[in-house]
């Protein structure tokens, strides 16, 4: 059995560990922060060796490592402003304030930023994916509950369902997360930070996501809610009667046998449901969440650098990329048994 | 339970309607314990609906409905008038298994976990219990090397047999068959057909719904034949298909048996 597994994805394997050895090896030879500040001019090598012995630093060094490349930013404030920039590659230093290595040292620049590098779970990527999963999550748990309500034999269930349904379907997502973010807390008298410890530096960042994951999850809720209800309905009914006749009562019949099935007929669906909610998080800029898309505007406003679009696309094309693997995979190992 | 009944099922005066159509006109059946009984008739003439009406999968629009002598539901009008305790209804209609022209198999659990579902979950019984009855179930409708294939594996009347052995496992007293064998290839009937003669012989209590008047001729204490709604003619398999007394009965034989 498990050589057999083994087999399956050997493909798959080889071509990971392929590119791991590649990034390990590139990593490997990558100049390291030392070495890509010696290679400074004589001026702010000066400056840089000065600052060591002071108390008073005046060269502004920002390093981004990423993983394969490395891209190094210098600056100095005082009398003589100086600023120097260097990509590291390939165990060279290239020195990149002009030409193609001026663009290339600011892509690298812009998606290290982008990705959330260096900080934490508020940032960049990471609070995208993170946002956009858990309200997946969240939104098909409560899609269920709603899903059951709108099929339901009681009639105030069935419209209250149907009610949820039909705001959150037609009102605009921003204007839902603006209610979520000002209007509740307003009326209710509290602040999204405040359920956060004041000592927390993040808390206005974890208040404003706490915002977010509840708005969008409540919006997400009415999709998947007519995502499970199509599943649900499209099993075929002599597995109700079959589970009747056995004598499963209705909760028995949908958690074991009605639910299971109509898992594998809801994935494709949620999968264009998850990749619409990570398109969706972009919103989270309104609340000054600091996501892809915020700090791809950031850059260009502080410093009017228009490429850095380019790879905000490709970091959100490669995470739908990746999730789109991942909801294959999990089709096919649903439906194993057809 | 008591074994203190005359009859295990019994309706009286079974009127269905769907709108403004009728499919059960007044029927009235009694079925002793261990009798096979073998309903035909016409397509349309409310053979399964009566089948379906008797473990609940649909609500009779008046009548009474007795299990063990105990009075489980009487409806008039589509009101019901009278029935047992939820409970108590539950626990009489898992005396009833029923077997489905299209199998329902659950298509997402192997066989083994197909027959032993119910009992788990229902009965609560332990998994290693049933496990072991199940096989051996699986053994008696001749699929022991199938427990861990899918449905969808099967040919319609290994599924078929599968389907049997799931309602098996409930240890019910009663087995209703809705036309068992319609949804089959011809040469797979047979093995279905197999295992229901020997259900059969080994004294469980049959109602089966077919179209295969052989096997209700060889099996069958007693037939009914129904038609529009009524049971038209009622009698020993002897007494239907040799010498029909209706007209009905006589043109439907004639029509099935020369084919």
């Amino acid at each position: 059995m498990k050589s057999e597994g083994i087999r399956k994805y050997l493909k798959a394997i080889i071509v990971a560990g392929v590119i791991v050895l590649v990034c390990i090896i590139l990593g490997i030879l990558k100049p390291g922060r030392d070495e890509v500040l010696s290679r400074t001019s004589p001026e702010m090598q000066k400056m840089i060796d000065a600052d060591a012995n002071s108390s008073r630093k005046r060269v502004t060094v920002t390093y981004n490592d990423m993983l394969v490349i490395s891209y190094a930013s210098l600056s100095t404030s005082g009398a003589k402003v100086m600023s120097e920039r260097y990509v590291g590659f390939l165990g060279k230093v290239y020195p990149a304030d002009e030409g193609a290595m001026k663009i290339v040292g600011q892509m690298v620049n812009y998606t290290y930023r982008m990705l959330g590098c260096g900080e934490n779970l508020m940032h960049g990527a990471k609070l995208t994916i993170l946002l956009t999963t858990l309200t997946v999550i969240f939104g098909i748990l409560l899609g269920t509950i709603l899903a059951l309500g709108k099929i339901s034999k009681h009639k105030v269930l069935r419209h209250l369902s149907g009610m949820y349904i039909f705001f959150f379907r037609g009102t605009p997502l921003l204007i839902q997360l603006f209610v979520v973010y000002f209007t509740v807390p307003g009326i209710c008298g509290f602040a999204w930070r405040d359920l956060f410890p004041a000592s927390d530096a993040e808390a206005v960042y974890k208040g404003a996501f706490t915002a977010a994951l509840i708005a969008f999850a409540l919006n997400s809720g009415a999709y998947c809610a007519e995502i499970v209800r199509s599943a649900i309905q499209s099993i075929d009914k002599g597995q109700f009667e079959a589970s009747k006749a056995l004598g499963m009562n209705y909760a028995q019949t949908m958690t074991r046998i009605i639910i299971p099935q109509s898992v594998r007929r809801m994935i494709p669906n949620v999968s264009n449901e998850f990749i619409m909610i990570l398109k969706d998080a972009s919103l989270v800029f309104a609340i000054s969440l600091m996501d892809i898309t915020t700090i791809s505007k950031n850059i260009m406003t502080s410093e009017g650098s228009y490429l850095v679009f380019i790879p905000a696309l490709v970091i959100y094309l490669v995470i739908t990329a990746f999730f789109g693997i991942i909801f294959n995979k999990i089709e096919k190992k649903f439906s194993v048994y057809e | 339970m008591s074994d203190n009944y005359e009859y295990i099922l019994r309706t009286e005066h079974v009127s269905k309607h769907f709108g403004t159509l009728e499919v059960l006109k007044d029927i009235s059946l009694s079925v002793k314990k261990g009798e096979v009984i073998c309903i035909i008739g016409p397509s349309g003439a409310g053979k399964s609906t009566f089948l379906r009406s008797l473990n609940q999968l649909e609500k009779i629009s008046s009548g009474k409905i007795f299990i063990r002598d105990e009075l489980f539901l009487h409806r008039e009008n589509d009101h019901t008038v009278d029935k047992l305790p939820k409970e108590k209804q539950q626990e009489l209609l898992l005396e009833m298994g029923m077997v489905f022209q299209r199998f329902n198999l659950f298509p997402h659990k192997t066989v083994l976990q197909n027959v032993c579902e119910a009992p788990i979950i229902v009965r609560k019984e332990k998994k290693e219990a049933v496990e072991e009855r199940a096989k051996e179930l699986l053994a008696r409708v001749g699929l022991s090397d199938k427990a861990n294939e899918y449905p969808s594996r099967l040919s319609g009347g290994q599924q078929q047999r599968v389907a049997i052995a799931r309602a098996l496992a409930m240890n019910p007293e009663i087995m209703l068959f809705d036309e068992p064998t319609s949804a089959l290839d011809p040469e797979l009937v047979g093995d279905v057909l197999t295992v229901m003669k020997e259900l059969a012989e080994s004294g469980m209590t049959m109602l089966c719904v077919t179209h295969e008047m052989g096997f209700a001729r060889e099996v069958a204490d007693r037939v009914l034949f129904m038609a529009d709604g009524i049971i038209a003619e009622e009698g020993t398999p002897e007494e239907i298909f040799t010498n029909p007394k209706a007209e009905r009965t006589k043109s439907f034989l004639n029509a099935v048996l020369e084919a």
